[in-house]
């Protein structure tokens, strides 16, 4: 069954296209990975699903309805989860407050409790910081608590744009330890990342951006294998 | 020295008023990023529905106050969209549109009063005007009017009750969320739209009720509101920006400077002398009296 399905999107930005018709489809309780090189379009592919770009073109439809261009707290409602580029958190709000702020819709509102202790166990370092203030913590700090208050929406769809960037190795592996571990919980997941090597691996189905299109598609060893993405991506 | 205690009380009176009208304004600005000069209208046009509901029901205008909250609150709350229209266009540069919209709809509005309720100051005769309190204590007294006694505990409630409202509750989570970033607050599910109007809506109740009171301990006419959107703007940039919690320390500081401008020095000089500080402060420290503000 397909959750996420985008037919021909474009979208711009003034007069700059960004998008060029993409289509792709993301099935249920599938890791499905967007890769792409800066500015291809990826970071606007994920904000043109959740209502934070009205595409100029094309539609998206969750689960057979039409959701491009409804606004982006309706998105949200319907279970839609974005864990966006540079964290965007709430700078002047505690850790806690931060991630209560995740279950502001009710659906998600009814499980706080349950939610935030799933969130703490698996960050046990931010239930140490509960009561710091956002914007002075460190940035693989801040990305946990990014993705803690993206699980705090209970979200049937979970998107990442770019989880891993700036991020020391160390974390990178927690990062990614975290999406597996929600993804063999059935978490429906669309990743985007610049991280190919790494998400190759853990992902179900691959997309390829390339200029506001997408020119490749394949599961992860049919890429891994592949010529251009070797040579483009991998550099080997 | 006779005259010091009472310049502080009064000029704690004056700065509770001001915080009450200074969170309102600073929280506009907040969530919806408008600097919005037609809060001394509000005010004024709360002071009016006081004036004449008083003089026609004859009711004791403290107990008018929930009723005048709740009309003024429905006319911001319907009123936002058209803020949010005039900002959200393919206009450049949102905060000076929405500068000169509500300038202009404070222009109209005082317009508008003047015309149909003419020139005259007005005061609302209150039950309370007559009543007062003699302080004593350290070798200090002071008289204080328990209608000044009442606006001080009614400023002090309002703020309690904003601080719960802001800190407390989910809907206070959410405005603190579209003040602090409005992509992720959308991506969480606030409704930009719907609590930006309940939030215009709290002010607009919160300004008029605030003219009824200051229609009470001071006085009312047309041409009131300029005064207080001044003492708003002071407030707010004194306390930095946008930074809620600096409000109190600055609106009392207005508050005692102007008391004491018009007790022991002239009153004529009192926004002079405002301004002067203001500036100094701003010099020094450009994010206001904490550093804290935008």
């Amino acid at each position: 069954m397909n959750v996420l399905e985008a037919r021909g999107v474009s979208a711009s930005y003034g007069d700059t296209q960004v998008l060029r018709e993409i289509s792709f489809t993301v099935k249920k309780g599938l890791l499905v990975a967007l890769l792409g090189a800066n500015g291809a379009g990826k970071t606007t592919t994920l904000k043109s699903i959740c209502g934070l770009v009205r595409p100029s073109a094309g539609t998206v439809r969750y689960d057979g309805r039409v959701i491009s261009g409804l606004p982006v707290h309706k998105v949200a409602e319907l279970g839609i989860t974005l864990v966006p580029e540079g964290r965007q958190l709430f700078p002047k709000m505690t850790v806690e407050e931060n991630l209560v702020a995740g279950s502001y819709l009710k659906k998600a509102k009814e499980k706080r409790k349950e939610n935030l202790d799933r969130a703490y166990a698996v960050f046990p370092r931010l239930a140490e910081r509960r009561t710091q203030m956002a914007e002075t913590l460190s940035g693989g700090e801040q990305q946990m608590v990014a993705i803690g208050r993206g699980l705090m929406q209970s979200p049937d769809l979970i998107m990442f744009d770019e989880p891993s960037l700036g991020l020391s190795p160390l974390l990178v592996e927690e990062v990614f330890r975290v999406m597996r571990m929600l993804h063999e919980q059935g978490l429906t997941i669309f990743l985007v990342e610049q991280n190919v090597r790494q998400t190759l691996r853990i992902a179900d189905y691959c997309y390829v951006m390339e200029n506001g299109r997408i020119v490749q598609e394949g599961n992860g060893r049919d890429l891994e294998s592949d010529p251009r993405v070797r040579e483009a991506y991998l550099g080997f | 020295m006779e005259l010091l205690p009472q310049a502080l009380m009064d000029g704690i009176m004056l700065g509770a008023i001001y915080i009450i009208i200074a969170i309102g304004f600073s929280l506009v600005y907040g969530v919806m990023h408008v600097i919005d000069f037609a809060v001394g209208e509000w005010i004024m046009l709360g002071a009016f529905a006081g004036f004449y509901l008083t003089e026609w029901t004859h009711v004791e205008p403290m107990l008018l106050l929930p009723g005048v909250f709740v009309v003024f609150a429905a006319a911001g709350y319907l009123f936002q969209p058209l803020i949010h229209r005039v900002l959200s266009g393919h206009r450049g540069n949102p905060l000076l549109m929405g500068l000169v919209f509500t300038f202009g709809l404070g222009l109209m509005f005082r317009g508008l009063a003047q015309t149909f309720f003419g020139f005259y100051s007005h005061s609302i005769p209150s039950r309370f005007s007559n009543g007062s309190f003699f302080l004593q204590g350290g070798g200090f007294s002071t008289t204080v009017s328990s209608v000044r006694l009442a606006g001080l505990v009614y400023a002090l409630a309002i703020t309690g009750i904003l601080h719960y409202l802001l800190k407390h509750t989910d809907f206070g989570l959410g405005v603190r969320a579209l003040a602090q970033n409005r992509d992720a607050a959308g991506l969480m599910g606030v409704d930009n739209k719907r609590t930006s109007a309940f939030v215009y809506g709290i002010y607009v109740g919160i300004s008029a009720m605030t003219g009824v009171l200051i229609g009470m301990i001071l006085s009312l006419s047309a041409k009131m509101g300029p005064d207080f959107t001044i003492f708003a703007f002071f407030v707010v940039v004194l306390a930095g920006m946008g930074y809620l919690a600096g409000v109190p320390a600055a609106a009392f500081l207005l508050g005692i400077i102007q008391s004491f401008f018009l007790i022991y020095l002239d009153p004529g000089y009192t926004l002079l002398a405002v301004f002067a500080i203001l500036y100094t402060i701003l010099l020094v420290s450009p994010r206001g009296l904490f550093g804290k503000g935008v």
